[in-house]
């Protein structure tokens, strides 16, 4: 082994010249006179270039050797120059010193370097230079910039997982086995009115109304693993009381040793105030379809009375009628005029019932009909009507006044029974009149139905009673002075109210009436 | 043919069953029959069961002569079997439904006028109010369905008249 003085110098010689150390050696004053081949190497210098003429501040960063002036200045409370000085104070006051700085190498790229500074003294302790050892610090920054920024990653999923339990709608809390709370959500504060540092910690159990009721489902959850909508009302701090559905399952460790309970508190208010709704919607929905029963059996027990009606009340009348005209017959000559003259009121009385069964017949058909709509020409319909009171008309002396008459949309059958009551009426009130006139019109139209008129210039009527009119039974008139049964106007008024459309009337006893109707327009009639 | 018109002089009015529950309204036809001169060979019943034993002879009709009515008048309304089913099996009985059957009624309500139609009824009358109307009815009726109309050999009656 070679451990004589002059190994010890070839050892000497090998750290000076070792690659992976800096070791520059300065005078007192900082002039370089040892700049090795790991200086070299890191700095990108030859020593020719530094030796004698460059010192160790001029590879670093400016700014970091006033930094560290200052810093020195203010520990050591003296003036301290911020080159070479600030580099090796330390060092020539016998003090350790390594710290970190930047070099700056030959091409102006920097990295990080450790540098240990250390004096240099002759054998009379004399400082007589200094002796910079460095080495390059890039690989172990990296390691550390690499584990700042899994530091961040890490903060990063904590926070990612933190906001997934901050974010979701339900109460969130974590619950030890013991029943007591270890973690817990915003909405867990805002359901409870307590803070977080108040619930955790506290037993869960204490934030329902149902305590008993509360500590089962952890008890339940530990045995089974997991528990689904469980019913549980919190109680607020403020009093408020919540309905919430619990969702609850245990979590472990790595080992699979359970660590608690993890539940969620879903505000059920919402849900119930719906299901409230439709709980109650369906009540009305019950109601109206026991409402369209009923209507349904009234109709149909209209439906038989009218049938029972029409049967029943006619016979009878038919009855009377048959009988009177049979004993008429036999008797005939042979009863005083005064026995005939009650025969034949008889009569005229069955005959008027007769007619009034039939009238107040056709009018709950109205009623109950169903308005089959098509395009009717009330010019060929009025014409229809007009034909069929012929008989009525025969002897009359009428002067009928017919406009042109636009086409309507209509249930033709039933605007036939709106015309025939009319017409009816206006030739049975002219009846004095020579002549009588008879008017049928257009006035106009109103939100796109035509007005529709009929005058006469018949008996007419008081204004006053004119809202009686169109009642059913209702009649202006004495039975002597003109027959009907006061169900005419009143079923006219239903069919035009059928089609959507209005009646009323103007008249002046003794001098007239009109009857108004509206009824939709038909479209362009198709010549 | 000659045959045919001989016989049906000899036998000019032939047997009508009437069907009928109102004594009244049976009163009426029966007097409005008599004042057209057809009354004689009138079958009163009251009722549609009646109806249908009278048909078949059977019941209290067992012993009636054999033969069958020219005409059958027939109220919707009837006690125990209603119209519309006396006509329903008559029209559904292969040796019945060559028999005119008139329906005679109160009512002109659409659906017992679409029903006797669909049933096979041979004409639908509403009684009229007028008792005039009603003799002439009856006139028409019964002169023009046990007069005049021709039925099959089988269904000519074989009862005398009386």
């Amino acid at each position: 082994m070679a451990a004589g003085p002059s190994g010890t110098e070839a050892l000497q010689r090998a750290i000076l010249h070792s690659a992976t150390f800096s070791c520059i050696a300065t005078d007192v004053h900082g002039v370089i006179k040892i700049f090795n081949a790991g200086a070299q190497r890191m700095l990108g210098y030859s020593a020719m270039e530094v030796v004698d003429r460059l010192t160790p501040a001029d590879f670093h960063e400016r700014g970091e050797l006033v930094a560290r002036a200052q810093r020195l200045r203010a520990e050591f409370e003296v003036p301290i120059e911020q080159g070479f000085d600030a580099m090796v104070f330390r060092a020539a006051h016998g003090l350790e010193d390594i710290y970190e700085l930047t070099k700056i190498r030959k091409d102006g790229s920097r990295f990080p370097a450790m540098l240990s500074v250390t004096a240099l003294r002759d054998a009379g302790n004399a400082i007589i230079g200094f002796l910079f050892v460095g080495t390059d610090n890039t690989a172990r920054h990296e390691v550390e910039a690499e584990r700042r920024l899994l530091d961040q990653r890490l903060r990063d999923q904590q926070f990612y997982t933190r906001s997934l339990i901050e974010s979701n709608i339900d109460a969130l809390m974590t619950i030890d086995p013991r029943g007591i709370i270890t973690d817990v959500n915003r909405q867990t504060e805002a359901l409870t009115g307590c803070t977080r540092d108040e619930l955790i910690g506290a037993p869960f159990r204490n934030y329902f109304t149902d305590s008993n009721r509360a500590s089962l489902i952890i008890q339940q959850v530990l045995e089974a693993g997991t528990v689904a909508d469980y019913e549980l009302t919190a109680r607020n701090l403020d009093g408020t009381l919540t309905e919430v559905s619990c969702n609850a399952s245990t979590f472990h460790n790595r080992e699979r040793v359970v660590q608690g309970v993890f539940a969620s508190a879903r505000d059920m208010t919402a849900m119930r105030r719906v299901e409230r709704t439709l709980q109650e919607s369906e009540i009305q929905r019950a109601r109206d379809a026991a409402h369209a029963q009923e209507l349904a059996e009234v109709n149909q027990e209209l439906e038989a009375f009218s049938y029972s009606v029409s049967h029943d009340l006619r016979a009878p009348l038919r009855h009377i009628h048959g009988y009177v005209e049979m004993l008429r017959r036999i008797t005939r000559d042979q009863l005083p005029e005064k026995a005939t003259r009650y025969l034949q009121t008889i009569t005229d009385a069955s005959v008027e019932m007769g007619e009034l069964i039939d009238d107040l017949l056709a009018f709950s058909k109205v009623g109950r009909a169903e308005v089959v709509a098509s395009h009717v020409e009330l010019d060929t319909l009025v014409e229809e009507v007009i034909a069929r009171l012929e008989m009525a008309t025969r002897d009359r002396a009428i002067e009928w006044r017919i406009a042109h008459l636009p086409r309507v949309a209509g249930d033709a059958a039933l605007l036939r029974q709106v015309l025939a009551n009319l017409l009816d009426n206006a030739v049975k009130y002219t009846r004095d009149r020579r002549p009588a006139v008879i008017e049928i019109g257009c006035a106009g139209e109103e939100h796109g139905r035509a007005i529709l008129f009929i005058r006469d210039n018949g008996a007419g009527f008081d204004m006053t009673y004119a809202h009686k009119l169109f009642g059913v039974f209702q009649r202006l008139h004495r039975a002597e002075e003109f027959e009907g049964t006061g169900i005419g106007l009143a079923t006219v008024r239903r069919v035009i109210g059928r089609h959507g459309g209005r009646v009323w009337a103007e008249g002046k006893l003794g001098e007239g009436a009109t009857f108004y109707f509206t009824l939709a327009l038909g479209g362009a009639a198709h010549e | 043919m000659s045959d045919r018109v001989r016989h049906a002089e000899a036998e000019s009015i032939r047997r009508i069953l009437l069907v009928e529950d109102s004594v009244r309204d049976a009163e009426l036809i029966l007097d409005a029959l008599a004042e057209n001169h057809l009354a004689n060979g009138i079958v009163h019943v009251r009722d549609g069961a009646d109806a249908l034993d009278y048909l078949y002879r059977r019941a209290s009709f067992e012993e009636r002569p054999e033969g069958l009515p020219a005409l059958i008048l027939l109220d919707l309304k009837l006690p125990k079997v209603d119209g519309l089913e006396v006509l329903r099996q008559i029209k559904g009985d292969q040796s019945l439904q060559a028999i005119p059957v008139v329906m005679m009624t109160s009512s002109r309500q659409e659906q017992d006028l679409v029903r006797s139609y669909a049933l096979g009824v041979n004409a639908y009358v509403v009684k009229p109010m007028m008792f005039q109307d009603f003799v002439d009815a009856v006139k028409q009726v019964g002169g023009f369905w046990a007069v005049v109309n021709e039925v099959p050999e089988g269904l000519r009656t074989n009862e005398p008249a009386r």
